[in-house]
């Protein structure tokens, strides 16, 4: 299954937000949001609840306005152009709702009779994508809350989107449902070529499924680039374990290339000027005798990363 | 062109598909119906059995009116009620709003689908009580006079008038409120006890001419079958007929294009 619209090649970003902000009365919830989603990529929007992340996504889909700022969804402007850029969108906000009562075919087939007359014939091919194909003819109210995900996502494709935005797709899920949405999100971008943008709390899911991310606290957008930039603050962080971890540090305290020395859980930590010392370093330690059983370039995790951001912003306020 | 007529019958059958599915609304919609029709006529044909002397056959014209009343302006509406209610909050209650509105399409054109649905649900039911009020009519008659094919066929159109007008109605009242059980409540509680109450008040004189069950009871054809006929110009009838059958769907269209998704 692959995007099928003649705008599939169009260069410009899948969404673009320039200064977005919401105001609920006195209460800010989006402030000066300006977001750059690039195509063909999964894009985690990431942050704490309330952070503004569905306030952000609900401007973005036309369900309320903005009170300053432009946003545009596929090069077309919204609110302005909601209907046509909707047309070629899929979305999820919060959780998909359906009719328990309706199985999970009629349920689709009802959406594909407001999406318009072609998307009638791709019920069956979204249902098998989804991997809910033996379970379409079953009322929905038999469903469990990552079948009804996945629904969600089918409903989502009926249309063939080039763009499909997910609020916290995995909430709720147990481990096996959350790997299937994951699996999901990295074939449409992967195989079909879609961009998928995932609003969640969940870092470490964002870590392992998206391209791109942003992180967004207090309504504000923090930081944003590709996952490595984002985990990449830890660049010359380097973990020595050895068999005597004092003698080592004596060893290392006078070196002009090492900074911010210390001893943690036996294991020395610190910071190099220059990344590819690594290997002296373990040259000068073995050289003197020091018996080293681990060398590791530290690498942090989006979720250190943005718990390190939000504490930082939360101090300086 | 083509594809809006594709896309506009395509979402009368999906509210349609969704209507009918509901089967506790089927039942409850039918047994609105169909229970004071039975009740009524066993007890007529007992009584009748026991004593043909004082009490007349269960069948006959003067029988088939009172089946016309308790279809047009009493258990008939509340079929209606509940049908028009389903329709106009059914996607609201079930969340279902929101995603429709998320496919770009406009929100009238969703509102205008619920209409066709629910009448053609409604005109069902009624259609199984009318087709049994007839044959118990033609059945239990007696040798009474029974009601002309011509008769039969303006009743058919009256009744499609009275619950069609109830059906809307409840569409834009569950629209305006977007809530099922409150539209159904305050709708079931004016047809049943407030509006009767007030037609029979004769103190509010002509303004009774304004309530939709005292214009629908003049336009009743057949014989009149006890309930009091309001007189009035058959224009005037019309136009607080199309008033009511308007305002509300068009608060509830309004209150559709500006509600919160």
């Amino acid at each position: 299954m692959h995007i099928t619209h003649a705008n599939r090649d169009h260069d410009g970003p899948a969404v673009q937000t320039e200064g977005l902000t919401k105001r609920f009365g006195e209460r800010t919830a989006v402030d000066g949001v300006s977001l750059t989603v690039p195509r063909g990529t999964a894009y985690g929007f990431l942050g704490h609840n309330g952070a503004g992340k569905t306030t952000l996504i609900r401007m973005l889909l036309g369900l309320t306005r903005a009170s300053a700022g432009e946003a545009s969804v596929l090069g077309l402007p919204v609110p302005e152009q909601r209907a046509q850029a909707l047309a070629r969108v899929g979305a999820i906000v919060e959780e998909p709702s359906f009719y328990p009562h309706l199985t999970g075919r009629e349920n689709l087939k009802i959406a594909a009779a407001v999406r318009g007359p072609e998307t009638r014939a791709r019920i069956d091919q979204v249902l098998r994508r989804v991997g809910l194909d033996q379970r379409g003819g079953d009322r929905v109210g038999t469903y469990s809350l990552g079948m009804r995900q996945r629904l969600g996502v089918a409903r989502c494709l009926l249309s063939d989107p080039e763009l499909l935005i997910l609020d916290e797709p995995m909430n709720g899920l147990d481990p096996g449902g959350m790997l299937d949405v994951r699996r999901m999100i990295r074939e449409m971008v992967e195989e079909e070529g879609r961009t998928v943008f995932v609003s969640s709390h969940l870092l470490d899911e964002v870590e392992k499924t998206c391209d791109v991310a942003a992180i967004i606290d207090g309504g504000r957008v923090i930081a944003q680039g590709s996952i490595a930039e984002l985990v990449g603050g830890s660049a010359g962080e380097l973990v020595v374990e050895c068999d005597d971890a004092e003698r080592a540090a004596g060893l290392l305290a006078a070196d002009p290339a090492v900074h911010e020395l210390r001893i943690e859980h036996g294991a020395l930590r610190m910071r190099l000027l220059a990344p590819d010392t690594a290997g002296e370093i373990n040259a000068r330690l073995v050289g003197a005798g020091v018996v080293v059983s681990r060398l590791e370039p530290v690498r942090h995790s989006l979720e250190e990363r943005f718990l390190e951001m939000t504490t930082r912003l939360e101090v300086a306020a | 062109m083509t594809t809006n007529v594709t896309v506009a019958r395509q979402m009368v059958g999906a509210e349609l598909l969704r209507l009918r599915k509901k089967r506790g609304l089927m039942v409850l919609a039918l047994a609105a119906v169909m229970v004071p029709l039975v009740v009524w006529t066993g007890y007529e044909v007992i009584e009748h059995a026991g004593n043909p002397a004082a009490y007349a056959p269960a069948g006959g014209l003067d029988h088939y009116a009172r089946f016309l009343s308790l279809l047009g302006v009493f258990m008939g509406p509340v079929a209606a009620v509940l049908i028009g209610a389903e329709a106009g909050a059914g996607d609201l209650a079930a969340g279902v709003f929101r995603d429709n509105v998320l496919t770009g399409r406009s929100r009238m054109a969703l509102f205008l689908s619920r209409i066709p649905a629910a009448l053609a649900v409604t005109f069902t039911v009624i259609a199984i009580g009318f087709a049994f009020a007839v044959a118990v009519t033609f059945a239990f008659a007696g040798g009474l006079p029974t009601p002309s094919g011509s008769l039969i066929l303006e009743s058919a159109a009256w009744l499609a008038l009275a619950n069609g007008v109830v059906c809307v109605i409840a569409i834009g009242l569950a629209s305006l409120t977007g809530s099922r059980p409150g539209a159904i409540t305050a709708l079931i509680g004016w047809e049943l006890v407030l509006s009767p109450l007030l037609v029979q008040s004769t103190s509010l004189g002509s303004a009774r001419n304004g309530l939709l069950d005292g214009v629908l009871l003049f336009l009743k054809p057949g014989p009149v079958s006890g309930a009091p006929v309001l007189t009035m110009a058959v224009a005037v009838a019309v136009a607080v007929t199309a008033l009511w059958a308007a305002v509300l769907p068009a608060l509830g269209a309004r209150r559709m294009q500006t509600r919160d998704a």
